[in-house]
């Protein structure tokens, strides 16, 4: 038995009824993806080798792939998104979440090592943005953008080498990539990241928790007061956390969740969305600006 | 020191022309608002606000009609305050009440339009709550519900979902005035406020609650499934 369900990468996902259980079947037939797909079932298989207490990775059981398609086949998770989770979980529910999260990265940090990212891995991000942007037909006329593009170069010009923790990260570690099951928090998804550092986990998971970017996209009614109240305090327990250990997050948070939504930002074509985002850029290199001038 | 707040400053279109339904009276001629407390251990209550809207007031002479209540009723300690203007929550009427009146200390919040009683609210933060199952109609809609866990601490309070069969009754107490104020003007930005959403941003900065569970529970809000 097949049923098709709406995934967020353009792949398509079937869940597949077998022997009595039920499996996902991510697949792609896009010969441009086959590698990107195949990185992110290696990444999934490896993450899942590893022991994270209250964080779980589904198995992944087989990688099928040719020169046109590939289709991975995986352990199906019975969970519920984020909204719903948090719609019902009690005040100890999301301690649970938050010391998880806190855990997981600590984790992704102890299985890094401190490198020195070259200064040009930004600058040449920053260019590409620069390039996606002037071609967007919703953004190439847009002055605003164009102006907070001309702004957050300027600002990526000036954070030179960054030494940061490099070797494990999750590469999209947003609250739609994490499946809720109890007090068991299964993360799908995963990503290559342009640095592969746990600092860019920190900056997706907050990209959800400072700027509730996914509650943007989910379409069902619920309560928004009590989400940006839970979002609120996990992030705040998140950046105290971070901010009161690592020099490095409290130095590069910033301008890494600025290119963030910078790169969000390129691919926009929703004007609601373009909207928002150039508000949260604009707030981005306020914050920067003000920042430096302390 | 405990204080009870009683806020009825909702404003609505209706009441332009229709009396709310918290200052109507009862067969015995008590107004539903006042009878709202008759439940509570007024004994151990030192002052009684009853917040109301100044429109109200002009157009029905609430607070006339309120002290002769008193009058009878006995509630010597009760008071009246007159809001200028309508506000956007209950969290809202609360807290400009507790502003106006130098309030400090423990407050018990009862809502206008049900009944309960209980024979002591001990000075800790708490919400009355009942058990769903004990309701012969209900509205889901338009309750707001309790998680408690085994030992009595209150884990979870939600608007409208239905996660525990024990129901939030209109009853909320904070032990300390000014720490209400506070958490609500850290939350007065967000929309529709409830003082549920209070509650749980209180619990979710380890604020203890315990849950009150009442007798006797009458939902006025209800009378129109009754008839």
């Amino acid at each position: 038995m097949k049923l098709d369900i709406q995934g967020h990468s353009g792949c398509e996902i079937v869940i597949v009824h077998e022997d009595n259980d039920l499996f996902i079947h991510k697949s792609t037939h896009d010969s441009g993806y086959v590698p990107r797909l195949v990185n992110q079932a290696n990444k999934q298989i490896a993450a899942s080798k590893i022991e994270y207490q209250n964080i779980r990775v589904p198995k992944v059981f087989e990688v099928e792939q040719n020169d046109t398609s590939a289709t991975i086949k995986m352990e199906y998770i019975y969970s519920r998104n984020y909204v719903e989770h948090f719609e019902q979980a009690g005040f100890e529910q999301i301690k649970y979440l938050i010391g998880a999260i806190k855990y997981f990265i600590d984790l992704e940090i102890n299985n890094s090592r401190m490198e020195t990212v070259p200064s040009h891995i930004l600058t040449d991000k920053m260019a590409d943005v620069a390039r996606k942007v002037e071609k967007n037909v919703h953004l190439k006329d847009d002055a605003e953008a164009q102006e907070l593009v001309r702004r957050s170069s300027a600002v990526m010009d000036q954070v030179g080498n960054m030494v940061l923790p490099v070797g494990m990260c999750h590469g999209d570690l947003t609250f739609s990539n994490i499946l809720f099951n109890g007090n068991n928090y299964y993360l799908i998804d995963f990503l290559d990241s342009f640095i592969e550092s746990p600092l860019l986990d920190i900056v997706k998971i907050r990209q959800d928790t400072s700027y509730l970017w996914s509650t943007l996209m989910y379409n069902k009614p619920f309560d928004k007061v009590r989400l940006s109240i839970i979002s609120e305090k996990i992030d705040v327990a998140i950046d105290e956390y971070f901010s009161g250990r690592y020099q490095w997050y409290r130095d590069y948070y910033m301008p890494l969740q600025l290119m963030n939504f910078l790169r969000i930002l390129q691919y926009g074509h929703d004007d609601k969305v373009i909207s928002y985002l150039k508000k949260v850029i604009s707030s981005q290199l306020d914050f920067i600006n003000n920042t430096k001038n302390i | 020191m405990m204080t009870l707040i009683v806020p009825i400053a909702a404003s609505n279109a209706e009441y332009e022309h229709k009396l709310p339904q918290p200052f109507r009276l009862d067969d015995e001629g008590t107004m539903f608002c006042v009878k709202a407390i008759a439940g509570l251990p007024l004994q151990d209550i030192d002052d009684i606000y009853f917040v109301i809207l100044r429109e109200h007031d002009e157009r029905y002479m609430l607070s006339e009609q309120l002290s002769l209540q008193f009058r009878r009723k006995n509630l010597s300690r009760a008071h009246v305050t007159i809001l200028k203007q309508p506000t956007n929550s209950q969290a809202e009427t609360v807290a400009r009440a507790i502003e106006e009146n130098n309030i400090t200390g423990m407050v018990l919040i009862k809502d206008a339009d049900c009944y309960f009683t209980t024979d002591e609210i001990l000075p800790q933060n708490g919400v009355a709550i009942y058990p769903l199952e004990d309701l012969p109609i209900v509205d889901p809609q338009h309750k707001s519900y309790v998680a408690v866990d085994d030992m009595f601490y209150v884990t979870n309070i939600i608007e409208k979902r239905v996660v525990s069969h024990f129901f939030s009754a209109g009853g909320y107490c904070f032990e300390d005035a000014l720490e209400f104020c506070r958490y609500y003007e850290r939350l007065k930005e967000y929309s529709p406020l409830y003082l549920s959403h209070i509650i749980y941003a209180m619990l979710l900065d380890k604020k203890i609650f315990r849950p009150i569970l009442i007798e006797d529970y009458q939902d006025w809000g209800m009378m129109h499934l009754n008839s």
